[in-house]
């Protein structure tokens, strides 16, 4: 509404310049014709105040949110990369509508869940206002290493894969999950030593001893199907045991919940398995600081860094920032370049002292569409009378309880769950189920994964 | 010589008895002045009383409504406590279930 009503007032205040650019124009053409020093003087003011009318009209164009119909695309993963230029990628702005949830945004436009909370602070993932306004960090900055095969950065939880074709250079750029603090995913150079479609998983020792500890034993290999973590595609790596893979968890994707291996959504991974041949080089960095440019600005995005590894990427970004302001001979603004480090959005900030122009235009937020159906976005089904439901909790608190249903939903695989209230009681029921034994599956999976202790009855 | 010294003692007491005519009108006079000026003054305190009781109602006024506004500030330091402890417990709430969530997405 405020946008819109800007966005009026300044139609509105274009269009008085435009005729006020008009009037004086006319006026100028009279007082032409008249040739004392004292008319000359004013034909020359208005000149300049003509002029100044249409920098001001450009100046409005540029800086401010001009009302207008919102994208209904943007592109999420492939970019051509512009010589001498770091930065790819459109920032974007999209509304939510009821019962979206963060994790389904971000799946839909190829971002982790990382990114979209980072780049929204004080959003609730999971039961975010109806309505709410979330920014998409769809811009990068490409890692600060060699541009060629598939460049990881941790920090940022981002695939980047680079291809030549001619002169050009293309990057497509996917989301992934990373390896926990007690089990890192491991850094530096490796390559793509095979490719498997539907893989098997052969369950890792420390991992069939954590879900034994959890009373949850595992088959030493589960076959491909939904139960497998390894999703559909497999790329595996030269670093014995560790595989870029996609994941039947897709929610998990921004998280550092694997064992070390890469996750990507299973649409990417698809994508990623047809493009990236065997031998395709693999690195492996963490680089929470990136320093870009693009147009001529400098942009520097920031991500909260690894417990263990901030400062030392800092002093890095720090000599890559000083050392463009000295070879450019353009100033940093280095208040904004501190604001930045501090918030950690992940998302490219310009930086550079002079601010104005064409680049920061590129910097502004396009306004999305939304699509109706996000991607992969859990299907919630209705109640019905004739099924078996699992009662996972009964709370007074009401987004509580869609909270909890939210995170049944983004199990993987998919738990179907929904809030049944009645006065200031909220009921997260998972179901329905056509039998007992699948209620009584998922009723011990919401134990083992959530610590629920659920209870089932068939309605 | 004698009539010299009773027409003297004549003229004295007719002089003293003209004085003290004049002097009872005095008195009166004062007298009812003094009598105006108690007035005045009974007035002047009973004003100063009722100005005196006037300024102890304003007064216990004011300390009623300081002491309701004591009562309503306090109340409201307490809804205030109560609504930064529900915020507290909701972002604690959401904490958790976020913990939970990112646990479940291990393998």
């Amino acid at each position: 509404m405020f946008i819109q009503k800007t966005g009026q007032l300044v139609i509105y205040g274009l269009a008085r310049i435009n005729d006020c650019g008009d009037m004086i124009r006319k006026r100028i053409l009279e007082r032409l014709l008249l040739s004392n020093r004292f008319h000359l003087t004013i034909v020359l003011m208005a000149i300049l105040f003509a002029t100044g009318c249409a920098d001001m009209r450009g100046y409005l164009a540029k800086s401010l949110p001009l009302p207008g119909y919102p994208e209904d695309a943007i592109q999420r993963n492939d970019f051509v990369v512009a010589k001498d230029e770091d930065v790819i990628g459109r920032l974007a702005m999209i509304r939510l509508e009821r019962g979206d949830t963060l994790p389904d945004i971000a799946r839909h436009f190829s971002l982790g869940i990382n990114n979209i909370s980072a780049a929204n602070p004080g959003v609730d993932i999971w039961v975010p206002g109806a309505w709410e306004r979330i920014l998409l960090p769809l811009n990068f900055i490409l890692p600060d290493t060699r541009h060629n095969g598939i460049v990881i950065n941790l920090a940022t939880m981002r695939l980047f894969y680079y291809q030549k074709n001619g002169n050009r250079l293309a990057v497509s750029t996917y989301p992934v999950g990373v390896g926990t603090e007690e089990r890192p995913t491991p850094m530096g150079e490796m390559v793509i030593t095979r490719k498997k479609h539907r893989p098997t998983w052969y369950v890792p020792a420390s991992i069939a001893a954590d879900h034994r500890k959890k009373g949850d034993p595992l088959p030493p290999e589960v076959p491909p199907g939904p139960l497998n973590p390894l999703g559909e595609y497999a790329l595996y790596l030269s670093e014995p045991s560790y595989l870029i893979h996609g994941t039947n968890k897709p929610a998990s994707i921004g998280l550092r919940a694997t064992n070390g291996c890469i996750r990507l959504y299973p649409e990417d991974i698809e994508r990623l398995f047809e493009k990236a041949p065997v031998k395709t080089p693999v690195l492996i960095v963490n680089q929470p600081y990136l320093v870009g440019r693009r147009d001529g600005i400098v942009y520097l995005e920031a991500h909260t860094p690894f417990q263990e590894s901030g400062t030392a990427n800092w002093k890095k970004a720090y000599a890559k920032l000083k050392h463009i302001e000295k070879q450019s001979g353009s100033l940093l603004d280095w208040k904004k370049v501190k604001e930045v480090v501090i918030e950690a959005r992940g998302i490219p900030v310009p930086v550079s002292a002079d601010r104005d122009g064409v680049g920061m235009a590129a910097a502004q937020p396009i306004r999305l569409r939304h699509p109706g159906q996000l991607f992969g976005q859990p299907e919630i089904p209705a109640f019905n009378t004739d099924a078996w439901y699992v009662l996972a909790a009964s709370l007074r608190d009401k987004t509580d309880a869609q909270r909890l249903a939210a995170i049944i939903n983004h199990q993987g695989p998919p738990i179907p769950a929904g809030v049944l209230s009645e006065g200031d009681r909220h009921r997260v029921l998972a179901g329905p189920f056509d039998n007992r034994r699948a209620a009584k599956d998922a009723a011990k999976r919401l134990k083992i994964d959530l610590e629920l202790d659920a209870v089932l009855f068939e309605t | 010589m004698k009539k010299m010294i009773l027409g003297l003692c004549m003229m004295s007491v007719l002089a003293i008895g003209i004085g003290g005519c004049a002097t009872q009108k005095d008195l009166e006079a004062v007298q009812a002045r003094e009598k105006a000026i108690a007035a005045k003054a009974d007035q002047a305190a009973q004003d100063a009383e009722d100005a005196r009781m006037a300024a102890d109602e304003a007064i216990e006024k004011a300390n009623v409504a300081i002491e309701r506004a004591e009562e309503a500030e306090q109340r409201a330091i307490e809804r205030e406590r109560i609504a930064a402890e529900k915020e507290r417990m909701a972002e604690e709430k959401a904490k958790e279930a976020d913990e939970m969530f990112k646990k479940s997405m291990k393998k």
